[in-house]
C-alpha cells in the first residue's frame, strides 16, 4: 500500500504508478499536452510539473512515480507560473489562426491557453511558416500548429506498429512528416489525427465543415466494416451527418480504428444509394411506389410457391444486415414461404470451420476476448492477414510481439511482415503439407502417445511427412520449420488466428482437421477471422440451412417445436440448400426464387460469371440492398432498405459480443425487417411487430443463447452470448471424418506455372468500400501483385496494367512489385466492379465444406497495351 | 351625499378644471413626437438591425469561426462554410433570424475580427417572417446602407473593442496575413 497525498487529498493506491495517473484516479485534474492514455510516457511539454515536497525542482508527473508519503501539489502559484511559461514557448511558434482552425473548441492547447495565460507572448522573433500540405487525399497536415509532442509519431510506432511518419529536423524547426514527404504510404489508420492534440495533422473529409460546438448529437454505434465491431461516435448537426470519430478509451478498440472505420463511412452519403423501390418492367429497372413493390413482390412469390412449390424459393441473408433483420428474414424464409433454402456468405468458411471445431472440441465459435491476444504467450497465424481483415485484431499480435511474445505465420501476411518471429511461406497451396509436417514433428516434441480419445486416435493415425520431403514440396528450409515447431512446443496458452483462406482449399477440411489437432496439442485457443460485422449473427439467428435460431440443428425436434410454438407458423423439417447449392440449383432452374437482403452476392463470390448466369436464369429475384450494386442490377425487384446509421439495431461481433448501433440520421428506404413484415402481410401472415423491442424480446424467447436479453443489455458494456442463456451443447461425434490421405499432398505445384491468389486487401475487403468516396481516393483502382523475378520476366515495371487471362476470363489491372510473394504467384484483389479475381475463376466447391475453392487457378500473364 | 358634493356635480367642476388644464397645456411645447413624420436620432451606440461588415474588396470580413453564433444566447445566428478550391475556409450561408434576436450583441463582442455589427436602424417592420431572417447577402447590404463609409469604423472604435486590436501578432501568421495587410 502507498498512501501519497496530493492537494491534501490522501489516495492510497496497491501499486506504484505515476503521480499522473494518481491523481487522475482521484479526479484531480494535471493538465497534459504529450501524454496519451495508450502511448507511454514521454515527458515533452512540461505541463503536467508538479511540486513535490522534498525534492526542490518542479516534477512531471508523467513520469515520476508515487512513494509512500509523497506531497504534492499540482496547482500551486510556482506551478501554475511554470505552466504559463511552458505555453509562452509553445505560443512562439503556434499560429493564432484559431478562427480558421477546424480543431479550436476541441484543442488541448487552446483550453490551456485560456486557463493559465499569457495573454501575449514576449517573443519577438516570427513565427516559423510551413505550408499545409495537400498532398494526401485524406489527411492534411499543418505543420506550422505542430507542437512537437510526437503523440503521433508514438502513435504510429508503437501501436499502430506501421512507422510510417517521423519527427523531421530539429529544435523550432521540427515537424512531422511521413518519410516520402508527400503523401502517406501507410495504412491510413488514421490513428495519428485522433492523437494530435492540436490541428496540425486533421482529416479532410470534413475540413472546414464544422465546428465542435455545431454538433447536437453523439450517436455511439458499431463500425460497419468487419467482425471485429469497434465503437464509433456519429456526430450529427441537425439532420445530417458530420462525422464519424472514434472515443478514446472505449470500446474494445478502445478508440484505434483502421482506414476503414476512419474514413470509410461516407459510402452513406453515396450517389449510389437506392432511394425508390424498382421493379424491372419491359427489361428496365422502374420507379414505383412502395405499395407497389410491396404487392409486386408478394404476388410474385405467392405464384411461384403455387406453380413450383416452396423448395423452389430461397433467401440469402447479408452480413451487414442486423440480427434483428436476418431473424425476421429467416422466420419469413422458413415460416412464411415454407422453404429452408436460407443461407448466407457466412456459410462459405466462418461457419463451416465453427461447426468442424464444434465437432472436436464442443465449442467452436471464438471463445475469447480479442484483448486476450496479447495476454497469450504465442500466436500461430494461418489463411489470411489479420491486419487487413480484422486490422484492430491485428493491432493486438503486433503488440504481443512487440512484448517479446513469439509470432508464427503461415502464408502472405505483409501487415506482419515485422512483427513476425517465424514467417512460413510455403509454394502456392501446399500449406496443407506444411501443416503435417508441423503436426508430426509436434507430437515427436510433445511426446504425444495418443490413444485416450477418439480425437487422439485420429491424430495418432494421421501419418507423418518428413521435414525433408515438406522442404521440397512447400520450398521452405527445414531450418525454418524446426524452429516453428520449436516455438509452437513451448507455448502454454496460444491463441491460433485462423483465416478463411486455409478452409478454402481443395483441401479445405483436411486443413481444419490439421489445425484442429495442432490446436488439441498445443492447448491452443481459437480466433476465427470474420470479415463482417454480422458474421456471427448470421450464424446465430439461424441463417444457415440446417440451423435454427440459437445455433440448434433443425433436426432437434423439441427445440423445433418450441420455435414453431413460439412465432405460430409450422417449418419444414428438412435440410435446405447452402449458398452453393441455391446457386448451382438455380444455374440449373430447379429454383425459381432467391431473395437477398445486403448482400452483393455476384462480387462476393467466385466465380461472377457462373452466379451472374445462375441469378439470370431465376423468374425472380428480389434484392433488398441501401446500395446499387451488381446483384440489385439484374433484380426484379429492388427494395432500398436503411443503410447503417440510418437505422438501430444490433450485431454480433467474432467473439459473440452483441453491440448495439444507433441511429444518427434519417434516410430514404425502410429498414429490412420491416420490408419483410410488410411482405409477410400481403402473403396474409401479420408478424405485428411494432419495434425492435418486440423482435428481441421474441428472439430472446426463441433462441436459447440470447436468453432474456434486452436492449439495456445489449447496450451495457459487456455483452457476449451466452449472455443469461445457454450455451451451446448438442452431440459430439467425430463419426465420417476421415484420416487424410497424405500421400495425395505429395504434389509438388509446377514451378513454370502461375497461380492466381486471391488478395485480401486492407482498403478494399469487398464491394462496400468502393462506394466510399475517401477510401477509393486512397486506393482508386485494383492492383495486383507479383514478384520481381516474375516482372522481370513478363518486361513490366511497377504502374504498367497486366493481362491476366484464365479459361474463364480475362481482366486487366495495374501492376506492383512485391518482393516478399513467391514467383509463380500474383496476387489479385476482388474489390471493383468487373475487376477482381472473382471474375476469372471457375465455380468449383471443396467436397465437405461446400466452400468455393480458391486455389489451382492458373493464369497466363501478359503485359497490356499501354494506356492513354 | 354632502351639499358641497352635490353643488360639484351641478356646476360639473370637475370638467372645468379639466378643461383649464387643457387650455393652458395649448399654450406649452409638445412633448410627443409625431413619428413616422418626425423622426427622432439614435443615441450612439444604439443596437438595431445586424449587418455583416463588407471590406474594401466587396467580400465579407467574416471567415467563420462561428464564435457568434456560439456565444449567442438565442440561437439565432447560423453559420454554414465549407472548403474552397484552394483550400480556404468559404462562408456559405450566415443567416440571422432577426425576429428571435435579443439585440444583447454578444456576437458583436465575441468577433474576432470585427466582421458583424448592430446598426442604429431600427424601421424594419415587415409583413413576413421570411423578410426577418437575413442571409449573407442582405446582411452585407445592410452594411452598405447603414454604415458604409467612415461609421462604420468610428462605430467599432468608440462602442466595441474587439480583441483583434490587442493582438500583438507578427504578420506572417497564416491567417493574420490577410487581416494585417488589409490594415
Amino acid at each position: 500500500m502507498i498512501t501519497v497525498t496530493i492537494n491534501g487529498k490522501k489516495i492510497t493506491l496497491e501499486k506504484q504508478v505515476t503521480v499522473l495517473e494518481a491523481a487522475r484516479s482521484a479526479g484531480i485534474k494535471i493538465p497534459t499536452l504529450c501524454h496519451h492514455e495508450t502511448l507511454e510516457a514521454f515527458g515533452g511539454c512540461r505541463l503536467c510539473l508538479v511540486e513535490i515536497e522534498k525534492i526542490p525542482k518542479l516534477q512531471t508527473s508523467c513520469t515520476i512515480y508515487i512513494t509512500d508519503g509523497m506531497v504534492v501539489h499540482s496547482e500551486t502559484e510556482r506551478v501554475v507560473n511554470a505552466r504559463k511559461a511552458m505555453l509562452e514557448f509553445l505560443l512562439i511558434n503556434h499560429p493564432l489562426d484559431c478562427p480558421y482552425c477546424d480543431k479550436a473548441g476541441e484543442c488541448d492547447l487552446q483550453d490551456l491557453a485560456a486557463k493559465y495565460g499569457p495573454t501575449t507572448g514576449r517573443f519577438a522573433e516570427g513565427k516559423r511558416t510551413h505550408p499545409e500540405s495537400y498532398d494526401d487525399p485524406v489527411i492534411v497536415r499543418n505543420m506550422e500548429r505542430c507542437i512537437s509532442c510526437t503523440r503521433c509519431v508514438r502513435m504510429c510506432d508503437k501501436v499502430q506498429g506501421a512507422s510510417a511518419i517521423s519527427m523531421v529536423n530539429r529544435t523550432s524547426k521540427t515537424f512531422v512528416e511521413p518519410f516520402s514527404g508527400k503523401r502517406y504510404d501507410c495504412e491510413y489508420c488514421g490513428n495519428c489525427l485522433s492523437v494530435c492534440p492540436v490541428g496540425a495533422i486533421m482529416s479532410r473529409m470534413y475540413k472546414h465543415k464544422y465546428r465542435p460546438w455545431y454538433i447536437d448529437k453523439n450517436i455511439n454505434t458499431i463500425c460497419s466494416y468487419c467482425g471485429v465491431g469497434c465503437s464509433v461516435t456519429a456526430q450529427v448537426k441537425g439532420d445530417s451527418l458530420v462525422r464519424v470519430v472514434p472515443e478514446m478509451g472505449k470500446g474494445l478498440n478502445k478508440g484505434l480504428l483502421c482506414v476503414r472505420g476512419r474514413f470509410g463511412y461516407d459510402y452513406v452519403n453515396s450517389s449510389a444509394r437506392l432511394k425508390t423501390p424498382l421493379i424491372r418492367r419491359n427489361g428496365e429497372l422502374q420507379q414505383v411506389t412502395w405499395s407497389e413493390a410491396f404487392k409486386y413482390a408478394a404476388d410474385r412469390l405467392r405464384d411461384i410457391k403455387e406453380r413450383y412449390g416452396s423448395e423452389a424459393i430461397a433467401g440469402i441473408a447479408g452480413g451487414r444486415c442486423a440480427n434483428e433483420d436476418i431473424y425476421i428474414f429467416q422466420k419469413f424464409i422458413r415460416g412464411v414461404l415454407g422453404s429452408n433454402n436460407i443461407d448466407s456468405i457466412a456459410n462459405f468458411s466462418y461457419a463451416p470451420a465453427q461447426r468442424f471445431f464444434e465437432r472436436i472440441f464442443g465449442q467452436g465459435v471464438t471463445a475469447n476476448s480479442i484483448q486476450g491476444i496479447s495476454n497469450s504467450d504465442g500466436i500461430f497465424v494461418v489463411g489470411g492477414d489479420p491486419t487487413s481483415i480484422n486490422p484492430i485484431l491485428g493491432l493486438q499480435i503486433r503488440a504481443a510481439y512487440q512484448q517479446g511474445i513469439p509470432v508464427i505465420t503461415v502464408g502472405d501476411t505483409p501487415g506482419l511482415k515485422r512483427f513476425a518471429t517465424c514467417m512460413l511461406k510455403p509454394n502456392p497451396f501446399t500449406e496443407t503439407a506444411l501443416l503435417v509436417s508441423l503436426l508430426s514433428e509436434l507430437k515427436v516434441k510433445k511426446q504425444f502417445l495418443g490413444g485416450n480419445s477418439s480425437f487422439e486416435r485420429l491424430i495418432n493415425n494421421i501419418s507423418a511427412l518428413s521435414m525433408k520431403e515438406v522442404e521440397d514440396i512447400c520450398g521452405l528450409p527445414t531450418d525454418n520449420i524446426a524452429s516453428a515447431v520449436n516455438m509452437l512446443s513451448n507455448m502454454t496458452n496460444p491463441s491460433i488466428v485462423i483465416g478463411k483462406d486455409i478452409l478454402q482449399r481443395t483441401d479445405g477440411h483436411i486443413n481444419l482437421l490439421l489445425l484442429s489437432a495442432i490446436m488439441y496439442l498445443i492447448n491452443g485457443r481459437v480466433y476465427l477471422l470474420s470479415e463482417f460485422p454480422n458474421e456471427q449473427g448470421l450464424v446465430d439467428m439461424g441463417c444457415l440451412p440446417d440451423m435454427l435460431p440459437g445455433g440448434r440443428p433443425i433436426e432437434i425436434e423439441s427445440f423445433k417445436k418450441r420455435y414453431e410454438e413460439i412465432v405460430g407458423l409450422n417449418i419444414s423439417s428438412t435440410h435446405g440448400l447452402s449458398l452453393s447449392g441455391i446457386i448451382e440449383n438455380a444455374y440449373t432452374g430447379k429454383i425459381k426464387a432467391i431473395q437477398i437482403i445486403g448482400e452483393n452476392v455476384l462480387s462476393n463470390i467466385p466465380d461472377s460469371n457462373y452466379v451472374g448466369k445462375a441469378f439470370s436464369n431465376l423468374e425472380l429475384l428480389i434484392v433488398q440492398d441501401s446500395l446499387m450494386t451488381e446483384t440489385a442490377g439484374l433484380a426484379h425487384v429492388v427494395l432500398p432498405s436503411l443503410s447503417w446509421l440510418e437505422r438501430k439495431g444490433s450485431y454480433t461481433n467474432l467473439e459473440r459480443r452483441m453491440q448495439f448501433m444507433g441511429k444518427a440520421v434519417e434516410g430514404d428506404g425502410l429498414e429490412d425487417w420491416r420490408i419483410i413484415s410488410e411482405i409477410s402481410k400481403m402473403l396474409s401472415f401479420d408478424m405485428g411487430y411494432k419495434g425492435l423491442e418486440d423482435i428481441l424480446s421474441e428472439i430472446a424467447r426463441v433462441s436459447p443463447l440470447h436468453k432474456d436479453i434486452t436492449y439495456n443489455d445489449i447496450s451495457g458494456d459487456e455483452c457476449i452470448w451466452p449472455y443469461k442463456g445457454e450455451p451451446l451443447r448438442h452431440g459430439v461425434s467425430l463419426e465420417g471424418m476421415d484420416v487424410p490421405d497424405i500421400g495425395s499432398l505429395l504434389k509438388k505445384p509446377a514451378k513454370d506455372r502461375v497461380y492466381a491468389v486471391f488478395d485480401k486487401e486492407l482498403f478494399h475487403p469487398d464491394s462496400l468500400s468502393r462506394k466510399s468516396a475517401a477510401i477509393s481516393s486512397i486506393s482508386p483502382e485494383p492492383c495486383s501483385r507479383v514478384n520481381r523475378a516474375l516482372a522481370d520476366r513478363l518486361s513490366v515495371s511497377e504502374g504498367d496494367y497486366l493481362n491476366i487471362s484464365t479459361d474463364a476470363g480475362s481482366i486487366e489491372m495495374a501492376v506492383k512489385i512485391d518482393e516478399d510473394i513467391p514467383e509463380n504467384v500474383v496476387m489479385i484483389p476482388n474489390n471493383f466492379e468487373g475487376k477482381g479475381i472473382f471474375n476469372i475463376m471457375q465455380w468449383k466447391l471443396n467436397p465437405v465444406l461446400k466452400c468455393p475453392v480458391l486455389d489451382g487457378n492458373e493464369v497466363k500473364l501478359k503485359k497490356a497495351e499501354a494506356r492513354s | 351625499m354632502t351639499i358641497k358634493g352635490l353643488a360639484k356635480k351641478i356646476f360639473l367642476i370637475e370638467i372645468l378644471k379639466g378643461m383649464a388644464l387643457t387650455l393652458k397645456m395649448m399654450f406649452t411645447h409638445a412633448v410627443t413626437r409625431q413619428y413616422p413624420e418626425e423622426k427622432r436620432e439614435p443615441f450612439p451606440g444604439f443596437r438595431g438591425l445586424h449587418a455583416l461588415v463588407r471590406k474594401e474588396d466587396g467580400t465579407a470580413r467574416c471567415v467563420g469561426c462561428g464564435l457568434c453564433a456560439a456565444i449567442c444566447p438565442s440561437q439565432c445566428i447560423h453559420v454554414y462554410t465549407s472548403e474552397g478550391v484552394s483550400h480556404e475556409k468559404i462562408v456559405d450561408r450566415y443567416e440571422i433570424e432577426v425576429s428571435r434576436c435579443v439585440y444583447c450583441a454578444f456576437c458583436v463582442e465575441a468577433c474576432p475580427f470585427r466582421a458583424v455589427v448592430l446598426t442604429d436602424h431600427f424601421e424594419y417592420a415587415a409583413y413576413t417572417r421570411d423578410d426577418l431572417y437575413m442571409g449573407k447577402e442582405k446582411l452585407l447590404s445592410n452594411w452598405d446602407r447603414f454604415m458604409a463609409g467612415k461609421k462604420g469604423n468610428e462605430y467599432f472604435e468608440k462602442f466595441w473593442h474587439p480583441l483583434s486590436s490587442d493582438f500583438s501578432a507578427s504578420g506572417n501568421q497564416a491567417i493574420f496575413k490577410k487581416i494585417n495587410s488589409e490594415g
